[in-house]
């Protein structure tokens, strides 16, 4: 049987879009549930509350930041 | 404002750092919305954390991740620890400071890793926490006081 990775729609979404929301909504927060986005905010607070109020707990939501390039977190 | 002083031999080998009381959960939203559909949550567990000067980021122990039932927000992101990458998960947690006046935060961004140095503590608090505050370590009575 196959398995789907966590958040593999949404992630396929956000790719989608990267080039495009760089441009229009750099270092936003996107709020995304399957093919719905939810919309950008200034803030991951913001975003999730958003998500919450949307999409409920019941299926995990994608909140992502909007780069073109991908943070790396260091850990010393 | 409050301040907290914490003890931290940096000349003890077995002194991991400085460490502080945390009370990880759930952001209060997240178990609202939970409840509101009959989802259950944990107790809250009191852990220690270290004050890691070193992670850009928040880090939980994937163990206590998992016992908490923090709510994932994304998967994947990259951390980069002694030179290795290592792909992670997010979290919307809060974080409070039993036993002292410091404020808490919720909701905040989390990453959960498999941590080496379980026995020490749980949790690194990264930068995103220390900004919020002031630090200074006094190397002649190895003492770390906090202020918020």
């Amino acid at each position: 049987m196959a398995t789907t990775e966590p958040f593999s729609a949404e992630l396929e979404m956000f790719e989608q879009h990267r080039k495009e929301w760089s441009r229009s909504h750099s270092g936003k927060y996107v709020a995304i549930q399957g093919e719905v986005i939810e919309g950008f905010f200034g803030s991951y607070a913001e975003a999730l509350r958003a998500g919450l109020q949307k999409f409920g707990v019941g299926r995990q939501f994608l909140v992502k930041q909007v780069w073109m390039t991908e943070p790396v977190y260091f850990v010393s | 404002m409050a301040t907290v002083e914490l003890h931290w031999d940096p000349f003890d080998q077995d002194d991991p750092g400085p460490c502080i009381d945390v009370v990880v959960m759930n952001s209060r939203d997240v178990m609202e919305a939970g409840r509101s559909i009959g989802l259950d949550y944990p107790k809250p567990l009191r852990m220690r954390a270290l004050l890691d000067t070193g992670a850009s980021i928040t880090v939980i122990s994937k163990k206590f991740a998992n016992y908490c039932k923090l709510f994932q927000t994304n998967e994947g992101s990259e951390v980069t620890a002694i030179g290795a990458t290592h792909r992670c998960a997010e979290h919307a947690g809060s974080i409070s400071f039993p036993g002292t006046g410091l404020r808490g935060f919720d909701p905040i961004r989390i990453i959960s890793a498999v941590f080496v140095k379980e026995r020490y503590y749980a949790i690194l608090i990264g930068r995103d926490i220390l900004r919020n505050w002031v630090i200074s370590f006094d190397g002649r009575s190895r003492r770390v006081t906090i202020t918020d």
